[in-house]
């Protein structure tokens, strides 16, 4: 489980402010809010790249708040997935196995097993700059999972894909995170990631969540409102529409 | 207006002909002039000449590459500070590491002389650690590292800007430390323009004399001598001594086209 308490970051006039926040093991957790309000800043400091000015970060009861990024085990995937160009898909699912020093056996069969359940297997030895967007994901994903994180840090995951693909994504990501349980907190600004995905939804505002609720309840909030307002009158377009053809 | 248009890129074509012409024509006049009996004599029959040339350019390919390699060692950290982070004074900062590359060569060779000579700042202190760069072949590597300071870093530099900065930051979250994660990100991923940037500043360092000349005038470089030889042989002397350095640095400049063209 990971605790958040009385955190305070500063970053110019930027200030995130975090009174209490616990997310469970296995849980997947969705940040939402608008560019600015401090999404990216929540997510480096969990990551250990910024440092608060006081409050602690736990995980498992224990303080990790001044631990380097390197031994937190909180693994990212960025939004452009950011894959090692000078690396095959091997090479950069392995990355982090090979930097803890493991044998080179071991690192083929974990390497294989989660190619296997990411159905990235046939892609193994490709170069990255060959890969389309949704196999690109995948790679970022089977790599960041394969070194067994505390916690998966995804940051605007499908703001790369095109709609279909993200829709696609979205399905299978949260089939692999069924699958696995790893605990996920997921930045977006995407109200439909925050319903389909979420277990718990986040909604910032100046830095602050402004409530931490289940998306059927978030729906119902007034922070859900401009993003209902700009869906809702498609979902009545194409209840009234004929668009099966 | 197309017919315009079509004299105007005539035109353009005719200044760059000129142009190229304006470089390409010394190096043909160079190999048009040269006297393959002396280029024998000076390389291959006549002991008096070939025992010097040799050391000359021995000492001149000895002095460049170590002065490129430890421009490698210090260039790295800097060009990667620079390219990473944003402090209070950082042009200013790019602006010092500039500074060779606007000085007269003379006026360097006499700031190295006033910093680092005998007679200058340090001088009491090199002196206590045995270090002498007058008339000394470490005089020629320090002054061969001072003006080609600017061109390793400002090469390496560009190459650590183009690389992502979140590359680095997934590869500590996957447990690398700092160090870790940019000798096997960064430092591979700029290695073209580390190579880039060494291939430069060895060209740079062979091509010096002016401040060689003011710090240490001996032992002999190739271009020390070179100069001498126009002066006491005249030109076809000169012409004959010029030829591997010309082949070389022909080379170098293939070899770092076919780099930049290959990113």
């Amino acid at each position: 489980m990971i605790l958040i308490k009385d955190l305070v970051v500063k970053l110019g006039d930027f200030s995130l402010i975090i009174d209490y926040l616990e997310i469970n093991d296995g849980e997947y957790f969705v940040v939402l809010g608008p560019s600015g309000v401090g999404k990216t800043v929540f997510l480096y400091t969990l990551m250990g790249f910024l440092k608060p000015l006081k409050g602690k970060i736990e995980v498992n009861g224990i303080d990790i708040t001044y631990w380097p990024p390197e031994k937190r085990n909180f693994a990212l995937i960025p939004q452009d997935f950011s894959l090692f160009p000078h690396m095959n898909v091997f090479g950069n699912i392995a990355y982090g196995l090979k930097i803890k020093g493991l044998s080179k056996d071991y690192i083929d069969r974990v390497v294989h097993e989660i190619a296997s359940i990411l159905e990235i297997e046939h892609i193994l030895n490709r170069n990255v700059d060959s890969l389309s967007g949704g196999e690109k994901q995948r790679v970022a994903l089977a790599r960041a999972l394969v070194v067994r994180p505390h916690v998966l840090l995804l940051d605007e995951p499908f703001a790369n894909l095109d709609p279909r693909l993200r829709a696609k994504s979205r399905r299978f990501i949260k089939r692999i995170h069924e699958r696995l349980r790893f605990t996920a907190i997921h930045v977006t600004h995407s109200i439909i990631d925050a319903i389909l995905m979420a277990d718990r939804v986040g909604y910032m505002k100046e830095g602050k969540f402004v409530i931490i609720s289940h998306p059927k309840d978030f729906i119902k909030t007034e922070y859900a409102r401009p993003y209902l307002d700009e869906i809702l009158p498609l979902s009545e377009y194409l209840r009234g529409a004929d668009y099966s053809n | 207006m197309l017919r315009r248009a079509e004299s105007l890129m005539l035109l353009f074509v005719s200044i760059t002909t000129l142009g190229i012409c304006f470089i390409v024509l010394p190096i043909i006049a160079l190999f048009l002039l040269l006297d393959p009996n002396i280029l024998a004599k000076i390389y291959l029959k006549d002991p008096i000449f070939y025992v010097q040339t040799r050391k000359v350019f021995l000492i001149t390919l000895e002095a460049s590459s170590i002065s490129t390699m430890l421009l490698i060692t210090l260039g790295i950290p800097i060009a990667y500070l620079l390219a990473r982070s944003n402090f209070v004074g950082k042009s200013i900062v790019e602006g010092i590491i500039d500074i060779p590359l606007m000085l007269p060569h003379t006026v360097a060779g006499i700031m190295i002389l006033c910093a680092y000579s005998g007679r200058g700042l340090l001088g009491d202190l090199l002196k206590a650690l045995n270090i002498t760069i007058e008339d000394n072949f470490w005089g020629i590597v320090i002054t061969m590292m001072f003006v080609s300071f600017p061109l390793m870093v400002d090469t390496i530099k560009i190459g650590f800007e183009s690389v992502n900065p979140t590359l680095e930051l997934v590869a500590r979250s996957l447990g690398a430390s700092a160090f870790k994660a940019f000798t096997t990100i960064s430092l591979p991923l700029a290695s073209q323009s580390i190579l880039a940037g060494a291939i430069l500043a060895w060209a740079r360092a062979l091509s010096e004399i002016g401040a060689i000349l003011v710090v240490a005038y001996f032992p002999k470089t190739i271009n020390v001598l070179t100069l001498e030889w126009l002066n006491t042989y005249g030109l076809k002397y000169a012409i004959a001594l010029s030829i591997p350095l010309v082949l070389l640095a022909l080379l170098l400049f293939i070899v770092f086209r076919l780099m930049v063209s290959r990113k």
